[in-house]
């Protein structure tokens, strides 16, 4: 939840009135798209699978207490969800843990890294062990500002503290790792997929205007609009990290 | 639930497997070998040489057993129109990748169950170019392959036919051919495509060659433009040999062992094998009695056993005396270049794979490199997109968002390059075991010069592209595309693992047949190659009868092209017939 003296500070604002623009149920820019309200077009297993990630949230059985309280904020700031009402956030910790828990990987693990149940647990330590080094607190004690500067250091590849920890595993890597396993939970969501106007499910439906980026008889139009990321962060900037690109790792091409 | 507008598929409710809406197979009905009874041939990986296999050989009367590591797909019950969900199609047991340009496994490359990487491969299905079969008399580099472009050409134009092939009617690069199925529509990312190639004046053909059926064909629906190729295609549009070459091959009596993960080669003295040990899913230890083995696991899992099969006599490994086992492994450089674009793209409809130029795929000695690359379409769904902004752009926190709440006004367009082959870059095993307590592979890879000089101009030239196409902001990720190499073919037994036939040159009974017997790889996507040598050695091994399980003679006469052994339905009303 967010405390009410922080909401300010959190929120994104209009760049042309500098006012704040008040938390929705669907940001982006496609309002009342909505994939779920399609289910009834979807094939029953994908119906199932897509409902049983929005309805079944996974309990934590990975990450002890402690880790699962430094994850949570550092999932916080890498996909940051303050323009979202507080019941539309969409939960990622419990699906990273759902996986290290089942230890699912992708099939491969770097000569340099550890296993991921190893990364995770010796990322969390490096940076909390990094706040309480710089801060004197724990990460989750500290203000988003001084969170989002910590793990833009990940970002950079730059060891601020923990060296310990770091020598075990490349920074670098375990950055890609955290960003990716995020991403990779948030925009599986269907409420991620409203909000960046994706079609989703299309089975056993199809689609049937392809070019010029025409919407279906169920998409929406795009509405843009302008906003800033709050004055809390410093993470709406592009830097390709260090070795950006020297990783490759999805499918999804040819 | 409400009725689709435009009406959907029949859910099945019937014991059969469902591939796809309209085709079922019983797997209850299939024939089932005893282990004990020693099979002609024990195909290991059944997924796009293993799937051709097991249906020209049981078609022409052999007794086959393919053991599959993954499981048997009932696609409707199984597969989701979902990105997450289809983690399951791949190969994601656990490989160490190491070198100072590490490749990725699991979903970039690698597929599990029946069907294999033919499951969630985009489709693209380019020939290899004549020039692919001398690389090294024409450049100096990589190697020359024991074969030439005529002697696939045959292969090439059955199997176009056979899984089929939809695309322009004149194909202008390599041999210049036409296909056989229509061209499919364009999405936003073929327009782009054919803006920024028409604005630069470089050739570019849409529609195709793609292994997607833009007409339905038997029991096999056309695409619907969905957009989850790589997910594995529920409409069974999509080839794979699940669909294509899979429910033949039961229905002439073969035997798909699924869950079933080979660990040995067993030898019956030093020169000749006599089975394959594996594990069920439950890790209970199986042998299957084989006259001959051909393995078929693709460019990481078939050096891995056969060096897992190491035995007195073979110390190294089984076919490797000449320490070539598990080297020369390639990958092609699959850089992704995105622009954003004003306008809206929509890059998830329409298959990935439909439009491509293979003008720079030829060596240009004014590039300062030899080789050279295809410039292809490709489309990332949300998390796939994510992470590519999180490597080309550095994206996190808001900047994530942001740029993802712009995923519609992106396209993306992939580098195909020819990495070449080279000796360092190999499949070795680890200390560590998988769940079975197998050795796992250790797979190291690194780029050099040539590779390196040619990713920079290939990557450049599709910016450039990009930009012609009207992007007002063009990034670019790298990585990779598709294995192959590490049990290469060639006529000298010192260099290379198995003959023109992929018969290994050191054990007469055990043959090699899948994407790691390519000496080289060219710019073009390895599908279509990797199942016409298949259906080249099925008719060299049916030629030979049973010579091959009892003598040690190598007859080098290519056998002749068996057409008749091609799928049911290959030459329907309206096919044209190209070849002499």
């Amino acid at each position: 939840m967010i405390k009410a003296e922080e909401s300010a500070g959190s929120w994104v604002r209009d760049p042309k009135t500098g006012r704040v623009i008040a938390p929705k149920q669907q940001p982006g820019y496609y309002p009342g798209y909505s994939t779920l309200g399609q289910k009834a077009y979807w094939d029953a297993k994908t119906r199932e699978v897509v409902e049983d990630r929005v309805y079944n949230i996974p309990p934590i059985r990975f990450f002890t207490e402690e880790e699962a309280l430094t994850m949570e904020a550092v999932c916080n700031r890498i996909v940051p969800q303050d323009d979202r009402t507080p019941d539309r956030k969409i939960p990622i910790v419990p699906f990273i843990d759902e996986r290290l828990f089942k230890n699912e990987t992708d099939g491969y693990r770097f000569a340099d890294m550890p296993s991921d149940r190893d990364a995770y647990r010796l990322g969390m330590r490096a940076i909390d062990e990094t706040a309480r080094t710089i801060h004197g607190v724990p990460f989750v004690d500290l203000d988003s500002l001084k969170q989002d500067f910590i793990l833009k250091s990940l970002h950079d590849g730059k060891k601020l503290a923990a060296n310990a920890i770091w020598e075990k595993m490349s920074i670098k890597r375990f950055w890609h790792l955290l960003v990716t396993d995020s991403v990779g939970v948030y925009y599986a969501h269907p409420w991620a997929w409203d909000e960046i106007g994706y079609g989703g499910p299309a089975y056993p439906r199809g689609y049937t205007r392809l070019e010029g980026g025409q919407p279906e008889p169920w998409e929406v139009d795009e509405q843009p609009y302008e906003w800033e990321a709050p004055p809390n962060s410093i993470s709406d900037i592009y830097e390709p990290g260090p070795g950006a690109g020297s990783v490759s790792g999805q499918g999804a091409t040819h | 639930m409400k009725t689709p507008v435009f009406g959907a598929f029949k859910r099945p409710h019937d014991d059969k497997t469902i591939l796809g809406p309209m085709q079922r197979i019983s797997v209850k009905d299939m024939h089932r070998f005893r282990e004990s009874e020693a099979v002609d041939y024990c195909i290991v990986g059944v997924g796009s040489a293993g799937g051709v296999l097991c249906q020209r050989l049981a078609k022409s009367g052999f007794n086959v057993v393919g053991l599959e590591a993954g499981p048997f797909w009932d696609t409707e019950r199984d597969w989701v129109s979902d990105e997450k969900g289809s983690h399951k199609l791949y190969w994601t047991d656990l490989r160490i990748t190491g070198g100072k340009d590490p490749l990725a496994f699991g979903e970039n490359n690698s597929g599990k169950g029946v069907g294999g990487g033919s499951v969630h491969w985009a489709a693209f299905a380019p020939r290899f170019h004549p020039s692919d079969f001398r690389v090294y008399t024409e450049d100096g580099v990589g190697a020359d392959w024991p074969i030439s472009y005529d002697d696939l050409k045959p292969y090439y134009e059955l199997l176009e036919r056979e899984i089929p092939v939809a695309g322009p009617a004149y194909f202008p690069w390599g041999d210049p051919h036409g296909y056989p199925y229509g061209p499919h529509p364009l999405g936003g990312i073929g327009d782009v495509l054919m803006k920024g190639c028409t604005k630069l004046g470089i050739p570019v053909v849409a529609g195709g060659p793609v292994a997607i059926l833009s007409a339905s064909r038997g029991d096999r629906p056309h695409c619907i433009y969905r957009g989850f190729c790589i997910q594995g295609c529920k409409v069974g549009a999509k080839a794979s040999t699940l669909i294509t070459h899979v429910p033949e091959a039961l229905r002439c009596g073969a035997e798909i062992r699924d869950l079933s993960m080979a660990f040995r080669i067993s030898m019956e003295d030093k020169k000749r094998v006599n089975g394959v040990f594996y594990y069920d899913q439950e890790g209970h230890e199986h042998f299957q009695r084989a006259k001959a083995v051909i393995v078929a696991g693709y460019a990481i899992e078939t050096p891995r056993l056969l060096l897992n099969s190491a035995c007195p006599g073979h110390e190294r490994g089984l076919a490797n005396s000449s320490d070539t086992v598990g080297r020369y492994l390639m990958a092609q450089a699959g850089n992704v270049v995105l622009g954003r674009f004003a306008e809206l793209i929509r890059p998830y409809k329409a298959p990935p794979a439909h439009a491509l130029t293979e003008h720079f795929y030829e060596t240009d000695p004014g590039r300062g490199f030899a080789r050279g690359f295809a410039i292809q379409t490709v489309a990332p769904l949300p998390i796939a997109f994510a992470k590519q902004m999180m490597k080309a752009k550095g994206a996190w926190g808001w900047g994530m968002r942001r740029v993802m709440m712009d995923y519609n006004h992106w396209a993306t367009l992939g580098v195909l390059g020819e990495i070449l082959p080279w000796a360092d870059n190999r499949v070795q095993l680890a200390d560590e075991k998988d769940q079975f307590g197998i050795p796992i592979a250790n797979v190291t890879f690194s780029l050099h010069d040539n590779d390196k000089k040619m990713i920079e101009f290939g990557k450049k030239t599709v910016m450039e592209v990009m930009w012609a196409a009207g992007a007002e902001e063009v990034v670019q990720e790298s990585r990779y595309a598709h294995l192959v190499g590490a049990a290469r073919m060639g006529n000298d037994p010192s260099t290379s693992v198995v003959d023109k036939f992929g018969r290994t040159h050191d054990v007469s009974n055990l043959f090699v047949c899948d994407g790691s017997i390519l000496p080289t790889q060219g710019s073009a996507n390895p599908g279509l190659t990797i199942q016409s040598l298949a259906a080249r050695t099925a008719d060299y091994l049916i030629s030979q009868g049973e010579k091959i399980f009892t003598s040690e003679e190598r007859d080098m006469t290519a056998p002749p092209i068996r057409r008749n052994l091609a799928v049911e339905g290959a030459f329907i009303h309206g096919v044209p017939r190209v070849w002499n």
